[in-house]
């Protein structure tokens, strides 16, 4: 890791750091609310955000230990038992495992999973509404979909900081990513032009991509997306896309001065809506902690020899 | 602007609960029951009512009520139950309040259902280009309305699920997952907003429930459904989810390249029926659109409700009083020849 662990007892994040540890279950692992169910997605966050503090090793081995039970033979780490199609939390399990050699191998098979699985994805047709190059392979929400932008470049961050940067698939992520970045800036969901207009970047995307693309990209190919998420990071500051937007500049060394004020901000605003889901806070404790993207904060593997 | 007079004294969740209270408890079989029901023609109770509306600085709670009585919808039948109201919001791009529907049309309904003695009215919506469900509230200009008026949101796409029968057949998905949210509600109410389209023609109260379906099974945006065939899914799900009531925000829609990238088009008006199809059929009929020419509407014809103008009893202002061309773009092939005759 590359941060010195910070304890998190008196600085201004340790009401939510209790928030967070609060949701523990009994079992191991977290869940996404207060009283709620076991989710993989929270758990692997949750692992994230409470790693990046240094504390509690034995709180981080059980919640570990629960994503390696709910991981399905082949690999992928599903929202759900009943529900494998929808393996998207498979690359934030790869990252709550990193630095556990006792997960290793759990590790081991969510990365060859990503590595063997792909959306749908084929040759356009001319007269496509869409622009976006459909072949270049990336990872879905969902089994049997089109790969999509926040997946892909959650799997490339996940491969990366698992050694697999130089991989093929780690490599075309990169190439999806850069086919799928708007002319004037940014990112969305995962279209660029229909009908020949073009569409809008959301922060969270922006700044979930260009995490993604810190080290196979040039500053010079993302300025526009860098320039986009600097103004607009200074006006959000809801969980997801102020998280994002932070790490995602982070990542290429444009963190803004004021970032912890903001993030004071985003917190604060819970109480007009609520205390934030696991995941949520997660993210906000880790671009809190952060110097620079998710890779800051995070345990990194390394490439295999 | 519809304001409580005191918000306290307003039946209703704390802002500790928001968010979350919907989430929690036990869910109701008798929602369950509501939603498996069959639907036969005998009730399809297609009447609609036009409400000539032109701005939304007006006491629309009122106007809606009004448009109820004029349905035949009285207090006895909404008294005790929770109303879940399912608005469009979809992305949020500050300056373009012609992509969602309205909040002070949202609060107007909610204010509607309460004064007929519902005993809850939650606001439940997945939005289906946006994870960030609480930026599309900030920037929509929602979110201050539903703190304000102490309103439960309820972000459907993140909602635990629980399989259904697909009781609508047009696609290849034997089950579907609907939010925990839906089985709780005893009325779903798609409060939609009046927008051309350029996959599905046009965004009314029956696409509209594309965003009950949680992003976490579904994906962003909504990618099964899409692979699956808009059409046919719009079929299935409102064959499946079967709501009780349709509301579209036509004040200030949408034309052109909708959902998102189309031009605001005012059409002075809110469309509301107890029957989807029809109430779609006649906020089309608004558009200057064939109903017909539709796909998901001609779907829905006779199986889900009629869109035959002849079977809606037309209330309130008439079609052609207040008929509004909503531009339609010639090389988008949804749109293509959808104009009305």
């Amino acid at each position: 890791m590359r941060t010195a662990a910070i304890k998190g007892k008196g600085s201004g994040i340790f009401p939510q750091l209790e928030t967070l540890r609060g949701r523990e279950l009994d079992g191991g692992g977290f869940s996404l609310r207060p009283g709620g169910e076991y989710r993989a997605d929270a758990t692997a966050w949750a692992v994230l955000a409470l790693t990046a503090t240094g504390t509690q090793k034995e709180l981080l081995g059980k919640a570990r230990d629960r994503l390696a039970a709910g991981q399905k033979e082949d690999g992928r780490v599903c929202i759900s038992p009943d529900h494998p199609e929808a393996f998207w939390p498979t690359p934030v399990a790869i990252l709550a495992w990193n630095g556990s050699p006792a997960h290793h191998e759990a590790q081991s098979r969510a990365v060859r999973f990503l590595q063997d699985t792909t959306g749908i994805h084929f040759k356009k047709d001319p007269e496509s509404p869409v622009t976006h190059d459909s072949s270049i392979r990336g990872w879905p929400w969902i089994a049997n979909t089109h790969s999509m932008v926040e997946p892909t470049a959650l799997s490339l961050i996940a491969l990366r900081l698992a050694g697999q940067g130089e991989h093929e698939r780690t490599r075309e992520a990169a190439r999806m990513l850069m086919d799928r970045q708007l002319p004037a800036g940014g990112w969305n969901y995962g279209n660029t032009f229909v009908y020949g207009q073009e569409l809008y970047p959301q922060p969270e995307n922006t700044g979930v991509s260009l995490d993604a693309l810190a080290g196979s990209a040039s500053r010079e190919d993302v300025l526009r997306s860098l320039e986009y998420l600097a103004a607009r990071t200074e006006r959000v500051r809801t969980p997801l896309s102020l998280g994002w937007g932070l790490l995602g500049l982070g990542a290429w060394e444009a963190r803004p001065g004021r970032a912890r004020l903001w993030l004071k901000e985003c917190f604060e605003l819970q109480g007009k809506y609520g205390p934030y889901d696991t995941t949520l806070l997660s993210l906000l404790l880790l671009a809190y902690l952060a110097t620079g993207g998710i890779a800051s904060v995070t345990e990194r593997q390394e490439p295999p020899g | 602007m519809i304001r409580w007079k005191n918000p306290r004294e307003k039946p209703g969740w704390t802002r500790r609960e928001f968010l979350l209270g919907a989430l929690g408890g036990g869910i109701a079989a008798s929602g369950y029951s509501l939603l498996l029901g069959n639907c036969t023609k005998k009730d399809w109770r297609a009447d609609t009512l036009i409400a000539r509306v032109s701005t939304y600085e007006v006491d629309i709670a009122s106007i809606l009520r009004k448009g109820f009585r004029e349905l035949g919808l009285e207090g006895g039948e909404i008294r005790g139950k929770r109303i879940l109201l399912k608005p469009n919001l979809i992305e949020p791009h500050v300056g373009a309040g012609h992509i969602n529907t309205h909040p002070n049309v949202v609060r107007g309904a909610v204010e509607a259902f309460l004064a007929l003695g519902a005993s809850e009215v939650l606001v439940a919506e997945g939005p289906g280009h946006s994870r960030d469900s609480f930026l599309v509230l900030e920037e929509s200009g929602l979110g201050d309305v539903l703190v304000e008026d102490r309103i439960p949101f309820v972000d459907m796409n993140y909602e635990s699920g629980y399989a259904v029968k697909n009781l609508g057949g047009r696609t290849r998905l034997a089950s579907l997952t609907l939010p925990a949210s839906l089985m709780r509600a005893d009325w779903v109410v798609s409060l939609a907003k009046m927008k051309t389209h350029h996959w599905a023609g046009v965004t009314l109260s029956m696409k509209n429930l594309f965003g009950v379906m949680p992003g976490i099974y579904y994906g962003w945006p909504k990618n099964v459904l899409h692979w699956e065939g808009i059409d046919p899914c719009i079929f299935d799900i409102n064959a499946t989810v079967k709501p009780h009531f349709a509301i579209v925000d036509g004040i200030v829609g949408m034309e052109g390249d909708g959902p998102i990238m189309g031009n605001p088009r005012h059409a002075g008006v809110i469309v509301m029926g107890r029957n989807p199809a029809a109430v779609d059929a006649t906020s089309a009929r608004i558009m200057g659109i064939d109903p017909y020419k539709v796909p998901h509407l001609k779907a829905a014809s006779g199986r889900l409700g009629t869109i035959r103008e002849s079977d809606i009893p037309q209330r309130g202002e008439k079609v052609a009083s207040v008929r509004t061309d909503f531009a339609l773009v010639d090389k988008i092939h949804a749109q293509r020849g959808l104009r009305l005759q």
